[in-house]
């Protein structure tokens, strides 16, 4: 994509660590809170809105489940 | 007086004070952007409409309804019928689990449950579209006279059960009012908090419909969603929320001007200097902030920003400090059941938070809490309810639950207890914004030499790691 490296989970671990001050080591689940701010910075990085279900969004539990339904929303809307 | 239009006196106990209070202004006076336009006549009618369906399924005045609702036009919809049909409106977070509501329930024992059969409109919504279902539940009529009931989390377990009558939700609107620095009739509130929480319900839904002021729900919890709810129309927008969504705007990177955008203002907890830095430099609009409780709704305000972290106490308020901890005028106790004298006794609320008040300005600072609240994306949560039930879950031995930039859970399991069954278990008993961030499984939890569990987060985080 454009000018923006593949989302890695290194980089959903800086920008919540963006959101909570904390450089260092990120809690393993994350809420509503923190996944409303990655969908955030993540379409701001890539600079495209993802249209995400509740479904998908309900399911994510961890900074890996995220990892996994943005890049495949990313891989979609390259499509 | 911020130029709101007087109020002719409501009997606030009637039902009648929704139409006397609430509906007042013209019929087709927009109230609510979804972002179509809704105006007062066709909320009227819907809300006519509701009260036949509510009323089909067992309601009658003097019964309560419990409304398990995301904010939707359901919601205000079935909320303004149940008071229109003299009932009490007992408002349950839709993100609370089938555990806690059933326990509500059987608590509360409203006639009617509204809860969404179908919802849509995709995720992030801060207002969603629901088809709501009206359901008979029981055939009692609600133990109190009390307009609304709200549960907040509780330090004993349970969740508190707090209510409010019609006359307090009036006297708060009548509050907001006089205030210099909200939104002015004909202006615009772009509404982030849950209309289901104090902020929202009374800072934004009641007041914009007594006031005349419309309510925008951004079209999703972004900041660019926010930005655009901003810049939709040329009218002065006062944007409404907690500290979560000052970081939400100031992170956006849109050079649109927003001549329009008036002021923010947050409820919740205390926002750090950089952040108020941050979004003043960004945007160029003063930052207000607020202070309330569910008990008794909003307490205090600096809605210019000029006393952070100080908020001065609202007209028709007062706040004092009995021992560090900071005191709320509030004539009944709110609870319903036994009121606990270490929380409400003799007309003061003890609101448990730590503060100072300035004899010569009257201004209040508040330090903290002194109990085990805390708060979450500007819900309060209690620790001790946290941890009271990860501690009765099957196959827990022992349980301590602190705040750690996070809700952190350290537990000792009686055998082998798999992370992902626990996770499972708490996500069947706790609402989402209730459970762990952070689980830590120890064969033994640190413990005090007469065996008490220690809960230093110190120790606890050695004993984590190790």
């Amino acid at each position: 994509m454009a000018g923006q490296p593949d989302l890695a989970r290194v980089d959903l671990v800086a920008m919540l660590a963006q959101l909570t001050d904390r450089p260092t080591e990120q809690p393993e689940r994350i809420g509503s809170m923190e996944l409303a701010w990655l969908v955030h910075l993540v379409e701001q990085r890539y600079d495209r809105r993802l249209d995400f279900t509740d479904d998908q969004l309900a399911g994510i539990r961890t900074i890996d489940d995220a990892l996994v339904v943005f890049q495949t929303a990313l891989a979609v809307a390259n499509g | 007086m911020n130029g709101n239009p007087s109020s002719r006196d409501s009997d606030a106990t009637d039902p009648d004070w929704v139409d006397d209070f609430l509906f007042t202004g013209k019929p087709a006076d927009v109230c609510l952007r979804l972002p179509d336009p809704v105006d007062r006549g066709t909320l009227h009618r819907l809300v006519t409409a509701a009260q036949t369906r509510l009323d089909a399924a067992g309601l009658r005045p003097g019964g309560a309804v419990a409304l398990r609702l995301p904010p939707s036009l359901a919601y205000v919809v079935n909320l303004l019928a149940t008071w229109r049909s003299g009932a009490q409106a007992i408002l349950l977070d839709h993100r609370l689990t089938d555990h806690e509501v059933d326990r509500a329930l059987r608590r509360l024992t409203p006639q009617v449950v509204v809860a969404p059969v179908r919802t849509g409109g995709g995720a992030l919504r801060v207002f969603v579209e629901v088809t709501e279902g009206v359901t008979r539940y029981g055939d009692r009529p609600a133990p109190t006279d009390h307009a609304v009931i709200q549960l907040s989390s509780g330090s004993t377990g349970p969740a508190k059960v707090i209510g409010r009558n019609a006359a307090d939700l009036v006297a708060e609107v009548r509050r907001y009012t006089q205030l210099d620095g909200v939104a002015l009739p004909g202006e615009r509130l772009i509404l982030l908090p849950s209309m289901v929480h104090v902020l929202g319900l009374v800072g934004g839904l009641l007041y914009g419909l007594h006031a005349g002021v419309e309510l925008v729900p951004p079209e999703r919890l972004s900041g660019g969603a926010v930005l655009d709810a901003i810049g939709a129309a040329d009218s002065p927008a006062t944007v409404l929320g907690v500290p979560f969504h000052i970081g939400l705007l100031a992170a956006t990177q849109s050079d649109r001007p927003l001549p329009m955008f008036t002021r923010m203002i947050t409820g919740g907890e205390l926002v750090s200097a950089t952040t108020v830095r941050s979004f003043t430099e960004r945007f160029g609009v003063p930052l207000g902030n607020m202070y309330g409780m569910t008990e008794v709704g909003v307490i205090g305000t600096d809605l210019h920003g000029q006393h952070r972290p100080g908020i001065l106490p609202v007209p028709g308020i007062d706040v004092r400090e009995v021992a560090g901890e900071l005191w709320v005028s509030c004539p009944d106790s709110p609870y319903l059941g036994h009121t606990d004298p270490s929380r409400w006794s003799e007309g003061w609320l003890h609101t448990r938070d730590a503060g100072t008040v300035d004899p010569d300005s009257g201004l209040v600072t508040i330090h903290g809490r002194l109990d085990s609240q805390v708060s979450v994306g500007g819900m309060k949560v209690d620790l001790t309810e946290v941890e009271k039930t990860v501690a009765e879950l099957p196959g827990v031995a022992a349980a301590v639950v602190v705040w750690d930039d996070g809700i952190t859970a350290y537990v000792q399991p009686v055998g082998t207890l798999a992370e992902e069954t626990l996770d499972q278990q708490l996500a069947e008993r706790l609402a989402s914004y209730k459970r762990p961030r952070t689980l830590r499984l120890l064969d033994q939890l640190p413990r005090t030499t007469t065996g008490k569990l220690v809960r230093s987060v110190e120790t606890l985080r050695t004993a984590g790691t190790s």
